[in-house]
């Protein structure tokens, strides 16, 4: 068992500060590489962000509306 | 490239037209669509409507109002405009607005109209907005979409978008307010259909593109999506927390555990909140109790939080593990 964290990636060259929108996956899903986790606003676009691990989402460090900066941690996967 | 003809008028048909080709369609090659809608709102994806909309105004004249999948501000439409759409297969991920401008805006002045893009990438003439552009994307797919004022209602249009600010709701994106102008002036003339044919033609000659049409049980597909996410999405938003930060975690043997908390100036625990479906006599007002005023320092909210789990524990979650969502 490993606990994978899942920082914010950068998605927008012009900014770095994002407007958190809603979590697709919820604590203790399933989740595999390409599921989309989460979904956040910047610069007029909405993006959605896949995982790039498999195994169990233990923890979300943010909530909607939240502004979440490129690189912050913003949830916990655990992988077998 | 692709051109699809949509001559519907109705908004939340067109945005399913739009989310059909992004999810259902699996397109190998670009596509786009011109269309335009009846007089209509429409809300960016993360926005409060009681925050931009004047609801009264748009009710006494049944003007429609519909939440985008895009990001972005409000803004309004009607057949006085044309909205248009561009989708391209893209895996990166990586936001752009260059292609779909360019695209336009050469169709634009070859048709004569000329225009400029600014920071916001809007269209823009004589420093006044004529055009709006926002984008979403899923796997696989980057759709790019915006609106064109050729000889729309401007006094609905600012009528509608004026809102009340004492209504005012934090935590949501707020539209940033930009002086209009109808590109009609340039081509005083054309009607707004003349405007929009001479675009689609300039559009499907310049990409060489393949005029596809929807057949009839995808425009029963579409009608579905239409009215499962657009009908009635104006009103519906997912609810923020009303605390400043909050983490929510799984913990195996334990369940779902979430907690919300704000800190004052003096960087103590101001105000918290603790749900979940953990099993425990635990009383949360009086977790909550305890934990206000405590410094915002993990030892300190340990000391609290272990003397509240001695007197009713939860299952599989120890002072410490708790303590973790605190910060």
């Amino acid at each position: 068992m490993m606990i994978k964290e899942v920082h914010m990636p950068k998605l927008s060259p012009k900014s770095d500060d994002y407007f958190f929108g809603k979590w697709v996956k919820q604590p203790g899903d399933t989740v595999k590489t390409g599921d989309v986790l989460f979904e956040v606003e910047t610069d007029k676009v909405i993006s959605q962000v896949e995982s790039q691990e498999d195994g169990v989402l233990t923890a979300q460090k943010v909530a909607t509306g939240d502004t979440t900066k490129v690189g912050d941690l913003v949830a916990t996967i655990e992988t077998a | 490239m692709i051109y699809f003809p949509l001559t519907s008028l109705d908004v939340s048909y067109n945005f399913a037209a739009e989310y059909y080709l992004m999810t259902q369609k699996h397109l190998q090659e670009p596509a786009f669509m011109v269309w335009a809608t009846t007089p209509t709102i429409m809300l960016g994806k993360y926005q409060e409507l009681e925050n931009e909309v004047n609801t009264q105004f748009t009710s006494e004249h049944h003007i429609a109002l519909v939440r985008r999948l895009s990001g972005g501000g409000t803004i309004y439409t009607d057949t006085g405009g044309c909205q248009f759409t561009l989708i391209t297969p893209d895996n990166s991920g990586q936001i752009d607005f260059d292609d779909g401008l360019s695209l336009l805006s050469d169709a634009l002045t070859t048709i004569g109209i000329h225009t400029k893009t600014d920071s916001r990438n809007d269209l823009i003439v004589d420093g006044l907005k004529v055009s709006g552009s926002a984008q979403y994307m899923t796997p696989g797919y980057r759709l790019h979409h915006g609106s064109l004022l050729f000889d729309a209602n401007l006094d609905w249009l600012a009528k509608s978008l004026h809102a009340d600010p004492i209504k005012l709701q934090a935590k949501r994106i707020q539209s940033v307010r930009q002086r209009t102008v109808n590109l009609k002036s340039q081509q005083p003339t054309w009607s707004t259909e003349t405007f929009k044919t001479n675009l689609i033609n300039q559009l499907v000659n310049s990409t060489h593109a393949k005029v596809q049409n929807f057949s009839v049980q995808e425009s029963k597909i579409i009608q579905q999506l239409a009215d499962n996410l657009f009908v009635n999405s104006a009103e519906s938003q997912p609810k923020t927390q009303p605390y400043d930060h909050q983490q929510k975690v799984y913990v195996k043997g334990a369940g779902l555990i979430q907690v919300g908390y704000n800190l004052d100036n003096h960087d103590q625990i101001a105000a918290v909140q603790l749900n979940g479906d953990f099993f425990s006599n635990l009383e949360p007002q009086q977790f909550e109790k305890a934990l206000v005023g405590t410094p915002h320092q993990k030892s300190a909210v340990t000391t609290v939080l272990q003397q509240q789990l001695q007197q009713a524990p939860i299952v599989g979650m120890t002072a410490e593990s708790l303590a973790e969502l605190l910060f």
